[in-house]
């Protein structure tokens, strides 16, 4: 119930939400953009539940007493009280606009309802109110009372102010009697010692008086005279008080007696302590929720039994499974397992028969319009204790045993402490400050209460013993119930909604993951082939949402609303559905996405802003019907194999938790069942791997048990144990096997690995050379080619030379005819002048003959004679040269030197173009 | 060209140690991704270093990890390459162990850390080295990081363990504290320097 101490003054700071819980900075806005729709959603689901639970009360069904509700309802219904009430003084409602202004905190407007009076009155109050808080900080004892009454007359002795504001609350009633006239039989009866019906408004004014109370000295004056008023109230009890009260009384007694005989027992202990044990005592007390959820507890409590003799079956089954095991001790580990698993899941599928057959209608007509009304989500101010009605707290609760749990948890030795013990102690104690890490009612008071818890469900049930992600849930109960409340509502949580969830193996966790994967699978197809593709696997993103069943993975608002329809259906069926409506909701942002990184970090940022929980909550419930207790039973039974073949492999690291309940909570069965209280009883712990053998540390103190029947059901269990201890030896053997065979075939494995890496080399090797080959080759081809090139490049000009031989050939013939024609020119010319020698001689001969004819005219033709001579003499000489140069040139004389000078440039120009020729 | 007859037995490799994998966008030799798990004892400081990392934030009562969370961060490095970290931060406790596979597996660099001031730290530091050796990725870069180092009056732990168990293992050893921030930055420089760079197609 420490939701309760969250002082209006924390809730103005912006980073925090009306729970308290710490916001994220870039969430603070969009929460508050939210808000006024909580709000109004809030009220409207009041008045939606006083309707139903008002029917339900007038309805034939079996259930608390009608008074008892009327006179507890008004009570819930603070709003429209509070309301009424500020009506008559203008102060009080004008500090209630503030405070609906400021979030409509439950508790806030309590306080407000008992200090509205007068002006001075709120005044006086707002103020302290702050140093209330200032001091709750610090040392203010978290007090969950049922003892109102007692408290809040010790609290009239305690000072005269506080008296006085007493005397207000009482005349606040009579006000009440004259505006309300429904109130007016609620009012007559309030004179009766009726806690319930005080109960909200008492704690609130407690809230107010601490600062006084504080003291030391006040306190234990206070618990004084809690313990007088014990004594009156005992006595005027009257019998028309239900069960309810009784067990609160019986609780009292209790109180009474460890006060009373806890001095003699721990004599030895100093004072201090002492008080101090008194002090923590105090905050160990259980309260009994409001009766008009009485028809709705005593529905769950029902599905509780249903299940517990379920289980108790089981355990008689259990029992001849051992008798068999007995007989055949050789049975191989394998059988074992595939035993417990199809036992677990036939006994899960008889848990759903049962359920199945308490909740129709027949018997519970209401039964949907409730459903209706969980997934609409739960008043604020109901919500703890109708958590508490949904898992059947009634049902679960052993008188003492927490207590007793607690006294074993302080009264231990350390030295007898086991390993693993000391293991969860010292975990928890890690992880206390980091539950909801500056929570404003997470005080020390609040931490306390939350390692008490803690450690009394590791003592309580060993095989999960602490689990990380069970602070949380712890803390949240606390949050909204008393300690002991908190305390069963965790057990039948961890120990009935998610069996297996947290056990050291965390098998059914593990299962869980696989068979949403599946379904991820059929239903997102394209999304998770994405995801595929990006190299994300769903249960990375989903595995901490089941795991931390989303607390810090969604708004606040969005958690309690999940969890109320979980702890209403009681199963992990809405854990699916809701991660079903987050992917439907941001599939396709995701979807966009193109790297791995980017996908998960949206879809953690998306999940965490899902500020609209009514959408969420509906679509996870409406939209995926289909997806049912039977269908993830027959899915899980087929997952199941795989995760504890892993976990067997796992098994070699040397630790074994076989059977899936601890002793201590068979023990606890035991004790549940047949009612019988054993004084004390330690825990006993599944052992290390190392220590596997000594179970004989499994120490029970038996000097108390008072009759045979205990010693019988001691016996039993220590048959248990011991059949325990043999099947986890046989399961180290078997695992110790398995290890060396792992070890073998990892020697193979290496050797094959480097075998592998070996002819890998190789083969690499061989591939270079043969791309180098390759390499010369195309080398080779390309000097080749160029050979080849130059070799055309030659030829080419072979070709041309030779046909310049042949044009210089041709030239040269040429020239040759020309050079006949010219000799023939020359014939004919030597032929003339042979023609004209010989005229020349005829001539001269002519000449000679007429010479002789002349005689007498001697003288005159003697000089034309010399003349003719002459001329003559000139033909004669150039023939004679003529005939002397012929044989050897013919172009001596000047006709033929004409000829021949053009001649001879040519004859050089071929002998030129000749000459390379000869030269190739 | 004798590239390419070699780029098959690199392949493998690069995708163990880079990129997760099957990934979609192309890893260059100049942008990296890579997965990368952080593991050790409870406690630790884990979600500190990453806090730290990612948002230069410290707070000495930070949230217990329920199963594993994720962040990334994108660091630029001396010769400009630039490193994406696809951090998963997982659950200390002991138990949670079973569920540490699905996260290393496929990493590329695994982050184990210690408390310099708990020697049952160290312990758990060892045992994770000899269970990544056998069930992580052959060529995962690991790193040893003793964390707290701002209580070196507490210390438990000496640097030199540290040192000889990084040595033993291959892996890089540095001291680092995520309240100070001191070495947290360096540590995943160092990491990034050492990532196998993706072999370039010719």
């Amino acid at each position: 119930m420490l939701l309760s101490l969250v002082s209006k003054r924390s809730l103005e700071v912006d980073s925090r939400d009306a729970y308290g819980f710490a916001l994220r900075p870039q969430h603070v806005q969009r929460y508050h953009e939210y808000l006024s729709i909580y709000t109004e959603e809030e009220t409207e689901r009041g008045e939606k539940w006083k309707n139903f639970l008002d029917r339900l009360d007038h309805s034939p069904e079996p259930c608390s007493s009608e008074e008892e509700f009327q006179d507890t309802f008004p009570a819930d219904d603070d709003g429209s009280e509070s309301g009424e009430e500020s009506a008559a003084s203008g102060e009080g409602s004008r500090k209630e606009k503030h405070e609906s202004e400021l979030g409509d905190d439950e508790e806030v407007q309590q306080s407000e309802k008992c200090t509205s009076e007068t002006a001075d009155e709120v005044l006086k109050e707002s103020e302290l109110d702050k140093e209330a808080e200032v001091l709750e900080k610090d040392s203010k004892p978290v007090e969950d009372n049922n003892n109102n009454k007692e408290q809040l007359e010790s609290k009239e002795e305690s000072g005269s102010e506080e008296g006085s504001r007493n005397g207000k609350h009482e005349s606040e009633f009579g006000s009440k009697e004259v505006q309300d006239p429904e109130t007016v039989d609620e009012v007559s009866k309030e004179s009766e010692p009726d806690k319930e019906a005080e109960y909200l408004r008492v704690k609130s004014l407690e809230k107010d008086s601490k600062p006084v109370e504080d003291d030391d000295n006040e306190q234990s004056e206070s618990e004084k005279d809690k313990e007088k008023e014990h004594s009156e109230e005992s006595g005027s009890d009257d019998e028309k008080q239900t069960q309810s009260v009784k067990q609160t009384v019986d609780h009292v007694d209790l109180q009474q007696g460890n006060e009373t005989e806890k001095p003699v027992a721990e004599a030895d202990k100093c004072h201090e302590k002492e008080q101090q044990h008194k002090k923590s005592r105090s905050v160990i007390e259980w309260a009994d929720i409001r009766p008009c959820l009485g028809s709705i507890e005593d529905m769950m409590c029902t599905r509780v039994k249903n299940i517990m003799s379920m289980k108790n079956s089981r355990r008689s089954d259990h029992a001849s499974s051992i008798n068999k095991s007995l007989s055949s001790i050789g049975e191989s580990e394998q059988d074992h397992d595939s035993e417990t698993s199809v036992g677990r899941s036939d006994s899960i599928k008889e848990e759903n028969d049962a359920q199945s057959s308490v909740t129709p209608k027949p018997f519970f007509p209401w039964y949907e319009e409730l459903e209706v009304l969980v997934r609409l989500g739960v008043p604020k101010d109901l919500r703890g204790e109708v958590w508490q009605a949904f898992v059947g707290v009634k049902a679960r609760r052993v008188d003492n045993y927490y207590h007793d749990l607690l006294d074993h948890i302080t009264n231990f030795d350390e030295s007898k402490e086991h390993d693993v013990q000391r293991k969860w102690k010292k975990q928890i104690e890690k992880d206390i400050p980091r539950t909801f890490p500056g929570h404003p009612a997470l005080n020390e008071n609040g931490r306390d209460s939350l390692r008490r818890i803690l450690l009394a469900y590791a003592c309580h049930n060993p095989s999960v013993g602490y689990c990380q992600a069970m602070n949380f849930f712890a803390g949240l109960l606390l949050l909204l119930m008393p300690e002991e409340n908190a305390f069963w509502t965790l057990v039948g949580v961890i120990d009935e909604y998610f069996d297996g969830y947290y056990t050291e193996e965390m098998i059914e966790s593990q299962v869980d993951q696989l068979v949403f994967e599946e379904l991820m699978r059929e239903r997102f197809p394209k999304l998770v082939n994405h995801l595929d593709y990006l190299g994300v696997q769903v249960a990375w993103i989903s595995g901490p949402w089941f795991l931390s069943i989303f607390v810090n993975i969604l708004p606040w608002e969005c958690v309690l609303r999940m969890w109320d329809v979980l702890l209403f259906e009681g199963n992990r069926v809405v854990l699916f559905r809701t991660a079903f409506a987050l992917m439907e909701l941001y599939g396709p942002a995701i979807i966009a996405t193109q790297d791995a990184g980017d996908a998960i970090t949206s879809l953690q940022a998306l999940a965490s802003s899902t500020f609209d929980s009514s959408q969420l909550v509906l679509t996870a419930c409406m939209g995926y019907l289909s997806t049912n207790e039977a269908r993830l039973e027959e899915l899980r039974v087929i997952h199941r194999p795989a995760v504890l073949e892993i976990v067997e492999e796992r098994m070699q690291k040397g630790r074994v938790w076989k059977d899936k309940k601890g002793l201590a909570s068979k023990l606890y069965s035991f004790k549940h069942e047949g009612s019988i209280l054993l004084d004390e009883q330690n825990s006993t712990q599944k052992e290390d791997g190392e220590n596997l053998e000594d179970g004989s540390n499994v120490d029970l103190e038996l000097d108390s048990l008072p009759d045979l029947q205990e010693q019988a059901v001691w016996l039993k269990v220590e048959l248990c144990r011991l059949l325990e201890e043999k099947r986890s030896a046989v399961l180290r053997a078997e695992e110790l096997e398995i290890a060396l065979m792992e070890m073998v075939k990892e020697d193979n494995r290496l050797e094959l690995s480097a075998r592998v890496e070996e002819l890998e080399k190789e083969v690499r090797d061989l591939k270079q050379a043969l791309s180098d080959k390759k390499e010369q080759e195309t080398a080779m081809l390309q000097v080749l080619m160029k050979v080849e090139q130059d070799q055309k490049l030659t030829e080419d000009a072979r070709v041309s030379a030779e046909q310049d031989a042949a044009a210089q050939k041709y030239a040269v013939h040429v020239l040759q005819e020309k050079n006949e024609k010219l000799a023939a020119q020359l014939a004919q010319m030597e032929k003339r002048v042979v023609t004209a020698e010989t005229t020349l001689e005829a001539t001269l001969q002519y000449e000679s003959g007429q010479n002789k004819a002349l005689s007498s005219p001697r003288f005159a033709p003697q000089e034309t004679l010399k003349k003719k001579t002459g001329f003559l003499s000139f033909g004669l000489g150039w023939r004679e040269r003529n005939k002397a140069k012929q044989p050897e040139e013919t172009n001596d004389d000047s006709t033929s030197n004409a000829t021949s000078e053009p001649k001879s440039p040519e004859e050089s120009k071929s002998e030129d173009l000749l000459n390379p020729e000869t030269k190739r | 060209m004798g590239c390419a007859a070699s780029l098959p037995g690199k392949n493998s490799g690069a995708l163990n140690g880079l990129t997760s994998s099957e990934n979609a966008a192309p890893a260059d030799a100049k942008n990296l991704r890579v997965k990368l798990v952080l593991l050790g004892d409870s406690g630790v400081g884990k979600s500190c270093i990453v806090l730290q990392f990612v948002r230069g934030q410290f707070d000495a009562t930070s949230k217990v990890t329920v199963g594993a969370s994720f962040l990334s961060q994108t660091i630029t490095l001396q010769d400009s390459t630039t490193v994406k970290f696809e951090i998963w931060d997982t659950a200390g406790q002991e138990r949670y162990s079973a569920l540490a596979p699905l996260y290393y597996r496929g990493a590329g660099v695994a982050v184990i850390v210690y408390d310099i001031t708990s020697p049952e730290s160290f312990k758990k530091a060892q045992y994770w080295v000899k269970e990544l050796q056998k069930h992580g990725s052959p060529d995962i870069v690991m790193a040893l990081v003793g964390n707290k180092a701002d209580l070196h009056e507490k210390r438990e732990v000496l640097s030199e363990d540290g040192m000889e168990l990084a040595e033993k293992n291959g892996m890089f050893f540095i001291e680092t504290s995520a309240k100070t921030a001191d070495n947290i930055n360096e540590l995943f420089e160092e990491i990034g320097k050492r990532l196998p760079r993706p072999s370039q197609p010719s």
